[in-house]
Formats: structure tokens, C-alpha cells, sequence
């Protein structure tokens, strides 16, 4: 026989904080606030694709007059690396603006005083940038494919660890840029901003490794992100996927996203102390 | 039980001791204020029992759960809206509403919306952004959002300070239904005397970081000598 609940007990107003459909309910309300956030501001959805856009058709066009010069290399693998770079420059990117976005429109606080965990809070935010890249990232490959007859399929099932490996490096980055404004300031913003690029030129997004000093060539090996471009490569000239290579750079981003995870809370912890979630904007 | 128990606070930031020793509890369904002068620690005191602020040292007790330890059960069933933050401008006020029901993980967050709009005379103004909407307006959502989850401690800091005298004396009316309806206590802050007189069935007077004073309006204006709270005020306050 089941025991039913009487059918007067009231039932509470909200579900067990800690039961997992509180989880998935707050988590889910962080995503349906920044969906409704861009949903309301078309400039945010100009942006998503302005820039991918831009470096698309930079890119593109550069290809093009590489092929009239006979330059005697595969050049394409330079949309698949603007293809791949904006993977990870647009995850990186987007969790620390949607973190600052609660910093300026004074909505911090209210945030704070949620009884949503950091874990929580930082997967909406991965979850909905997850949304927004894929997003992105297929309205270009639509444009490669249509402008210059580039087909990201051509990376076949290396597709898959590359645009993986890539995202979860760009959140990683992405934690930094929102610890050091906890920690900082706003003024830490640029940080947020900027840290990306730093990885740019290491990375050998558009020229191979090899091409680097050997002291920068060392960094790049810790790189996850250098991994990722070598192994494109390799495929777009015809090759097997790395997948030594891929298994190094996995190890390498459990690292990392360990310690900027660390890093984050630890940033947490310092605001906390020193008064700090509710000075900013001031 | 005790709603807050919070014991022997203390919080410095470099050179300011913004709280000194405070200890302040609040019992169910109790409207409690805290009054005092600018930078006596009022906000601090209230940002440590929300979680915003780590104490230097003393504990914090609600619902018999220790915030540090047990923060989302304690959160949960606690709220705040504050004169100085804000809700996210961008998104419509149902949008703003609807989202802060899931972040609170209330069961049927459409109905509970609604029923927010309706008690706080947002329909109107539901289907506007936020940032489009006056001082007061926003008043009103964010009080909406600080009673998604039915809190049982409500923390307000300063919650009409945007309100002309008639949205003011509303919302007191309000929530000092609510806090009778529901049982919800509640922690305030305001400069506005009358309203503390009015809403509060106890007031801490806070000088310098310290709790100088406590008891209800009658019984402070009886202990010294004043007509009504804002004598006392000034009283305290200079000494
Ligand atoms: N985050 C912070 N960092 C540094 N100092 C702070 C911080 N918060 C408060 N203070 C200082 O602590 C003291 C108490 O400030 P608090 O905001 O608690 O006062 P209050 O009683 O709320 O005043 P008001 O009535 O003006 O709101 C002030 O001297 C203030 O400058
Ligand atoms: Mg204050």
C-alpha cells in the first residue's frame, strides 16, 4: 500500500533547496534571464555576430589571395582556425561579460543574496554561453561554406575534441577574467577582456608551432588550445586526429579548469571578507 | 525558535570598525529596525546576516542553521531588497520576476508571478523593461522579487527611500499585512521614523558600530524623556 500525502498537507512554496529540481530550476533561471537579456537587446544580438562575421571575411579574403599567389600550402585551414579561435574566444568572452552584466545593472546583490551555489551560478552562465557559441560558431560555418566553399565537416569526427577541448579552455579563461574582477575590481575588466587574446599568438591559431622561438614553443606545449590548432591541421592536410595530442591537452585543461575553479572561489571568499560585492559600481 | 540570532558581530574594513560587538536576534513573524545615523553599521550588519559580508568574528544563526555552513537551506528562505541595487534593465518585469521564481526554486513560479503582480499592482507595467520604469515602479518589482519565496525573514534596507508619501505609506501597509498574513519577520533599515514607529515592533539603535539602544518606539521615547522616535534620534545620535 503507498502511503499518500493527505490531500490537505499544504505543499511548500518552493522545492527542497538541495534536491537536484531545486538545482536544475535555479540553474535553469540563470539561463532563461540571459536568454530574455539578449532576447531584449538586439544590439547584444548584432554583436554575437558582428565580429565572427568580420574576421570570417578578413580571414576568407586572405585565403583568396593566398590561392592566386600559389602559395604552395593548404590555406584554408585559416577559416578553420577563425572558425575554431572564435570557439574559444566567444566562450572565454561571454561568462565574464555575463557576470560583469550583474556588476552594471546593479543586480549583483541580488544575485549574491540567491540561494543559488557558485557551481550553480556558473553553470547557467556555461550553459547559456554554450547556447550563444553554438550559435555563432554555425551561422559562420554557414558562411564559410557559402562564401568560400569551406566545409568545417572536412574536420570529421576531430570536429568533436577540438570545439571541446576549446570551449571548456575558453571557460577557464573566462573564470580567470570574473576571479580577478572580484578580487580587483571593476578595473580587473580588462583582464576579463583581454586574457584570450594573450593565448592568441601562442596558440599557433594561424601558423604552426613551429614557426614560434624555443621558449615560446615550451609554453605553447601547455597550451590546450595549441593542441587543438596542430591537430586541425594535421587533419586539413590530410591526416589522422592527434589523438595523443588530444589526450595531453584534456589533462592539461582538468588542470587548469581545477585551478581557476580554485581561483574563483578564493576571489569569492576575498569580496566577501573585504566588503567588496556591494562597493562595485560605486 | 528564533528566526536570527546573531551573536557578537564584529567587522572591520582596514581602519573603520564598521560593526563592533553587535548582537541582535529576531523572532518569528518580528519587525525589527535598525536605526541609526549615517555609517553606523547598519547595511554592514544587515549585508553579514545575508551572506554578502564575512563576519570578522561572531556567529550567525538562522532557522537554527549556521549561514556559513548551511548557506542555500538559509537563503532560501530569506529575501532582500535594498534603495540601492537594482534590477537587470534589459528584461521585461514578468521576465525579471519569472527568472528570480526558478534562481529561488519556487514550484509553480508562473502562478506565484502572477500573484506578485497582481498584490503589488504590476500588471500595467508588466510587459515593460525594466529600465524604463521610475524609481518607484522599480520599487515595487524589486519588492515583488523579495517576496517570490515567501520569505520567512524579509531583510529591507531602506526599502522606501525612492517613494513619493502615497506609494510609501502603501507599501508599508503591505508588508506590514504580509508580515501578519504570512508570519514573515523582518529586518529594516530606514530614515524615515515615522514608518519605523508604524511597521516595527522593536528598534535597535545603532551608534558607532554598537547597538546603544533597544525596545519599541513607546519604550524608547519613555527611556529618554523624548515625544516621539525622532527625538530620540537626535538625542542619541548627539550624544
Ligand atoms: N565595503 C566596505 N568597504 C569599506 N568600508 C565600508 C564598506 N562598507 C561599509 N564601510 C564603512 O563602514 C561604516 C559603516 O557603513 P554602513 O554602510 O554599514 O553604514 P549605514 O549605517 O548603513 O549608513 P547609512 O545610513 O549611510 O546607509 C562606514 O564608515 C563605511 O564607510
Ligand atoms: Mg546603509
Amino acid at each position: 500500500m503507498t502511503a499518500a500525502t493527505p490531500p490537505s498537507a499544504p505543499q511548500a512554496l518552493t522545492l527542497p533547496p538541495l534536491s537536484l529540481a531545486a538545482r536544475r530550476m535555479r540553474i535553469m533561471g540563470v539561463v532563461r534571464r540571459d536568454f530574455a537579456a539578449l532576447r531584449r537587446s538586439p544590439m547584444r544580438m548584432f554583436e554575437v555576430l558582428f565580429w565572427p562575421t568580420v574576421e570570417l571575411l578578413l580571414w576568407g579574403f586572405v585565403t583568396l589571395f593566398l590561392q592566386t599567389q600559389r602559395v604552395p600550402f593548404v590555406v584554408t585551414f585559416l577559416l578553420g582556425a577563425v572558425l575554431l579561435w572564435q570557439v574559444l574566444q566567444k566562450a572565454s568572452n561571454e561568462i565574464s561579460i555575463a557576470f560583469l552584466e550583474d556588476i552594471w545593472s546593479r543586480n549583483l546583490l541580488n544575485v549574491q543574496v540567491c540561494p543559488l551555489s557558485s557551481v550553480e551560478y556558473l553553470l547557467g552562465l556555461v550553459l547559456f554561453s554554450l547556447g550563444k557559441v553554438a550559435f555563432a560558431v554555425a551561422v559562420m560555418a554557414g558562411l564559410a561554406f557559402a562564401l568560400y566553399g569551406f566545409g568545417v565537416t572536412g574536420l570529421g569526427v576531430g570536429l568533436v575534441p577540438f570545439v571541446g577541448l576549446l570551449l571548456v579552455l575558453g571557460w577557464s579563461l573566462g573564470l580567470v577574467g570574473i576571479a580577478a574582477v572580484l578580487r580587483f575590481g571593476e578595473n580587473a575588466q580588462v583582464i576579463a577582456w583581454s586574457l584570450v587574446f594573450v593565448v592568441q599568438p601562442l596558440a599557433g591559431i594561424f601558423y604552426p608551432i613551429s614557426v614560434l622561438p624555443a621558449p615560446l614553443r615550451t609554453v605553447a606545449w601547455f597550451l590546450p588550445a595549441s593542441h587543438v590548432f596542430e591537430g586541425m591541421r594535421t587533419v586539413m592536410a590530410g591526416g589522422a586526429v592527434p589523438w595523443d595530442r588530444m589526450a595531453w591537452a584534456a589533462a592539461l585543461n582538468a588542470v587548469y579548469l581545477a585551478a581557476t575553479l580554485a581561483l574563483f572561489a578564493g576571489a569569492l571568499r576575498y569580496a566577501r571578507r573585504h566588503g567588496r560585492l556591494s562597493r562595485f559600481g560605486d | 525558535m528564533s528566526i536570527l540570532e546573531a551573536t557578537r558581530l564584529v567587522k572591520r574594513f582596514g581602519p573603520v570598525t564598521a560593526v563592533n560587538d553587535v548582537s541582535l536576534t529576531v523572532g518569528e513573524g518580528e519587525v525589527v529596525a535598525l536605526l541609526g545615523p549615517n555609517g553606523a553599521g547598519k547595511s554592514t550588519t544587515l549585508h553579514m546576516v545575508l551572506g554578502l559580508i564575512t563576519p570578522d568574528s561572531g556567529s550567525i544563526v538562522l532557522f537554527g542553521q549556521e549561514l556559513a555552513r548551511h548557506r542555500v537551506e538559509v537563503l532560501s528562505r530569506i529575501n532582500f531588497a535594498a534603495s540601492y541595487v537594482d534590477l537587470p534593465g534589459a528584461l521585461r518585469v514578468h521576465e525579471v520576476l519569472d527568472a528570480f521564481a526558478r534562481m529561488y526554486a519556487v514550484r509553480r513560479p508562473r502562478e506565484r508571478v502572477a500573484e506578485l503582480v497582481e498584490l503589488f499592482e504590476l500588471g500595467p507595467l508588466a510587459k515593460r523593461k525594466v529600465m524604463t520604469l521610475s524609481s518607484g515602479q522599480r520599487t515595487r518589482v524589486q519588492l515583488a522579487k523579495a517576496l517570490l519565496n515567501r520569505p520567512r525573514l524579509l531583510v529591507l534596507d531602506e526599502p522606501t527611500a525612492n517613494l513619493d508619501p502615497d506609494a510609501g505609506d502603501r507599501i508599508r501597509g503591505l508588508l506590514s499585512a504580509l508580515a501578519r498574513q504570512d508570519g514573515s519577520a523582518m529586518l529594516i533599515t530606514s530614515h524615515n521614523m515615522r514608518e519605523v514607529e508604524r511597521m516595527c515592533d522593536r528598534i535597535c539603535f545603532m551608534s558607532h558600530g554598537l547597538i546603544v539602544a533597544s525596545g519599541s518606539a513607546k519604550e524608547l521615547a519613555g527611556h529618554y524623556g523624548a515625544e516621539d522616535l525622532e527625538e530620540v534620534f537626535l538625542k542619541v545620535a548627539r550624544g
